[in-house]
Order: structure tokens, then sequence, then C-alpha cells
């Protein structure tokens, strides 16, 4: 069935998100939907929504995007034409920019090589940052105490991400500072926020920890990791690292 | 710093979280944007949540694109309807205009044609949130780049159709007027006498900058929420208060938010205003319908 108004809609947004609207000459013709609006005003709207919308993304990729140099206003040009905004949220955007620069990368080598990296911790950070501990500061408190009471069932925390590195880019988090550049290095990295920390953190992992704390996307019975004491020592850090939940 | 029937409050941001927790005292009421409950971090939410009793928490939404032809989020109807629930907020208000179509979200206001059919499929959606969220509905009026050029209905016509049909009410952007008549070249007064009595129920105040954009041919004021409120938008809430009676009053501030001061002076200045009309009508500006 027709739909008139839900026709000029999409047609005023498929303007409004296209490279022509947002860089393009603003007196360039438009879609005949759009017929009687000045495409001036049409070229501040796209403009303005873009500028909104790449704030967003800065927020989350801020030293990736500082990283890119000369390379950032061709980029962010090619990643607006290609993938116009599906959604409101920053962790959304910032996803399809991500997503963008994987691709673009496949093509392009990136420069400086460790940017993949940055960026997916850069991602990772604001993945983590969404879950962050909300509503289970006392729930965790109850998680500690049951795990010295061996608990039955322990997971991964909700908001860890894991990610495997090339480079040791921890000390870019760390320190804030772009330089030196980070060593060439395979990491294994969870970034989470700990116990009554306001902000994720970035810890490394040894390569089996990474892989159990991978595997245990499910609750999983504790006794499948032995009672020994090294056992029963590792859960204890890692969930005071915010790593690991427990059930009783 | 509360008068009775006098309250005058501000958006709450999470950038400014901690500045606005030390300057409560300068607010009686804080206004939540729902949406970044949703959409904001754990840290976010927490903060927010936390405001809880503390102070009274307005709730305001920016992502239902209520304007678009297609049926109601209604899943993020019901995270509304929680959060609402969850900050004691005494009403629920939302942008008249449309952000989004299926497949694309500008997450930026746009206006809609203003005709009776729109107006009318607007109805049946005002409906559909006042069945999920039980706490009174308030639209909003926008600030446009653009107008539809088959609209029929002037603003006031359009919110005051929508808003009599529903029994809505008006959250009654003040700068949004001023910024509208300036661009589009009408009298600002002449839509607040045209709006039904008893119609507005809150008010926004803010302050934008001027674009000079060589290509478009003319400057146009955008609405950043940046700057402090100008005086002519101070003078046209005069104006509406004469006609109209808000329950509260909202200072909005999104961009340069480090300028604690220019917003406390907002604040100040409002209420110089407000008190100034209380001096001369005996009676507080804002509050509960006459």
């Amino acid at each position: 069935m027709a739909n008139p108004l839900l026709d000029q809609q999409r047609s005023l947004l498929a303007h409004l998100t296209s490279g022509a609207a947002i860089f393009g000459k603003p007196r360039a013709p438009v879609d005949p939907a759009l017929a009687g609006i000045d495409p001036g005003l049409l070229h501040l709207e796209a403009r303005f929504s873009h500028e909104k919308r790449m704030e967003k993304i800065a927020g989350v990729f801020s030293r990736t995007l500082a990283c890119l140099g000369g390379e950032r206003a061709s980029l962010e040009r090619a990643f607006a034409e290609a993938c116009p905004p599906a959604a409101i949220g920053r962790l959304e955007n910032a996803r399809q920019f991500h997503d963008f620069l994987l691709i673009h990368w496949l093509r392009e080598p990136p420069r400086p090589s460790y940017l993949p990296d940055l960026a997916a911790c850069e991602f990772a950070f604001a993945e983590a940052r969404r879950h962050g501990d909300e509503g289970e500061a006392d729930d965790r408190t109850a998680i500690i105490k049951s795990c010295s009471a061996k608990p039955h069932a322990i997971r991964r925390r909700p908001g860890v991400v894991l990610r495997r590195c090339g480079f040791d880019i921890r000390a870019l988090f760390e320190t804030g500072v772009m330089e030196p550049p980070p060593a060439k290095r395979d990491v294994a990295l969870a970034i989470a926020t700990p116990p009554g920390a306001a902000e994720p953190g970035v810890f490394e992992l040894e390569n089996a920890v990474f892989e159990l704390l991978a595997a245990l996307d499910d609750w999983t019975g504790r006794r499948a990791f032995g009672e020994t004491p090294e056992a029963q020592a590792l859960i204890a850090d890692l969930a005071t690292h915010g790593l690991l939940e427990f059930r009783a | 710093m509360t008068q009775v029937g006098e309250i005058i409050g501000l958006a709450y941001r999470s950038a400014i979280a901690e500045w606005t927790c030390a300057n409560l005292k300068h607010f009686d009421v804080l206004e939540i944007t729902v949406d970044h409950c949703i959409h904001g971090s754990a840290a976010q939410r927490a903060e927010i949540f936390d405001l809880v009793g503390r102070i009274p928490l307005n709730a305001h939404g920016v992502g239902l694109s209520i304007g678009t032809d297609v049926a109601l989020d209604l899943a993020y109807l019901d995270q509304v309807a929680a959060i609402v629930e969850r900050l004691e907020a005494p009403a629920y208000s939302e942008h008249l205009a449309f952000t989004r179509v299926p497949g694309r979200d500008l997450a930026n206001l746009l206006p809609l044609p203003k005709t009776e059919a729109v107006a009318e499929s607007i109805v049946a959606k005002v409906r559909t949130v006042q069945c999920r969220i039980p706490v009174p509905f308030l639209l909003e009026n926008i600030t446009y780049m653009f107008e539809w050029p088959d609209s029929k209905l002037s603003d006031a016509e359009f919110l005051n159709l929508i808003c009599r049909e529903t029994g809505a009410g008006l959250l009654l952007d003040i700068e949004n007027v001023y910024l509208n008549s300036q661009n589009h070249g009408f009298d600002p007064r002449v839509f607040l006498d045209d709006l039904s009595p008893g119609l507005v129920r809150e008010v926004h105040m803010a302050g934008g900058i001027t674009v000079r954009d060589s290509e478009v041919g003319r400057s146009i004021l955008a609405d950043s929420h940046s700057h402090p409120v100008p005086e002519a938008a101070l003078d046209l809430l005069d104006y509406a208060l004469d006609r109209h009676r808000p329950q509260s009053l909202i200072v909005e501030r999104d961009d340069r938010l480090d300028e604690g001061d220019e917003i406390l002076a907002d604040v100040a200045r409002i209420r110089a205003r407000l008190d100034a009309r209380r001096a001369a009508h005996g009676k507080p500006a804002l509050g509960s319908a006459a």
C-alpha cells in the first residue's frame, strides 16, 4: 500500500545522510520528493547531523582519529558515504565506524601499523563502559563472598571484552601519551571495569587464562576447575579484577 | 532557592554530573533525558538514578521519533516507561518530530508536514504513548531548518489540534520559537497568542549560535544549546507567561558545558524575570494551571 508520508521521509533521510548533501554543493539537485525545499538548508541540516554523529564517534575513537592525521578527513567522508547512520546511540555508530575501518585496512595498510589494535581496544573500552558495574555493586559483594563460600557456577562477567593484539598498546591507555609507539608483541588483553572503579582498565592475560575466559560465556560448574589451591587462587584473582562472576 | 510555585531547573548532562551535584541548591528540578539512561554507560545510568529522592526529576525523550510514519517502537516505550517510573517523574515529554525511518537514524529532529492527515496519525500514536506510560505526556515544539511545502497548518494549529484530540500538554521551547521566527520570518508572539489556553505545561530555555553559511546566502540561527539565553528569548518568555502558566522551566545546555557560571547566570536571570512578574502580579509566574 502506498505510504506517501513515509516515502517522503525516506527520501529526506536518504538525502540528508548522503555524501552529496553533507559535503557536496549545497545547490546540487535533490530527490524530486523534496522539491520545494531549499537545498542549501538541507545541506546545513545534513552537515549539522553528520557533525553530531562524528562527535559521538570521536568520543569513542579519540586516539585512533588523532593517529589518522591527514587521512582523517577523507576517511570520514568515505565513511559517511558508505555507512549511513542506522541508530542513535554512540556505541552503535562507533561499531559502524570500526567495521568501516577494518574493511578499509584490508585494502590500505594502516599507518601506523598498530592502529587496528588501538581502534579495537578503544571500541572495547566503550563496550566495557556501557556495561560497567551497573546495579551490581551489592551483588558483587555477594559474589566475592560467595566465591569464598565455594559457589557452584562461574562465568565471564558481562562487559568483559577480550582482545588479542599484535602490539602492546596498554601504555597508550595507561599513560594517555601516544609516544613512544607501542612495541610489537602479541598480547592477550581483557578490558573490564574492576570492582569499585568508575572506568574500565586494560589487563594483560596469560594465553591459557585468556582462553579460559573466552570459553566462559555461560555458567559453568565450579568443579570443572578442580579444587587445587592454585585454581582457587586464580579464580579469586580474576574475580578481584572483575573478570569473573559467581552463582551459588 | 525553591519558591512556592516557581520550579526552575536544568537539563541534566552526564558530562557535568559532578558540577550539577555540587550546584544542586540552585535548581528546583533536573530534567533527565531517558535516552541517556538507555544508551549511556553504566556509570552514567547509576549517577542519574542516584539523583532520585535528592531532587525532583522530569523525564524527557529524544528517541521516540513519533512522527515517523510507521508503528511506534513499543519495546522502546516500555523501556521509557520503566525509566519514568524509576525516576518518579511527574510527566514524560517528547518532540513533535521524526528522526528516523527504517534502516536510517539521523538522530536529529526533523519537521513534519503540518497537515490534518499527519496530525491524525500523530494523535493515534500519542494515544499509544498515553496507554503505555502512566504519566501525562507532553509534546515539544522543535526548531526546524526547513519546512515541507505541503504544510497547510500553522505551527500553533498543528500543536493545538494534536493536543486537543489527545489531552497531551505542550513543552514549550521558547528558544525554538525564537529561532524559527528569526529563520522563517514570522512573529513569535502570534504563535504564542494562537496556542490554546492551558496547553503549556513546561518550558525549555536555551541559547544558540548564528551560522553564517555563504552557500545558504543568509545567516541562520542554530539551536546549539551552547550559549547564554538571549535577552530576546527572555522577553519572549515574559510574553508567553502573560498567556500561559507552565509548571516548570528547564534551562538546556549541551555545549560549552565547562561554562558553569553561564548556566547559573541563566537560571538567575530567569528567576529575576519571574520574581519581577511575581512582584508585579502578586502571584508566581509558574505553577498549576489557573
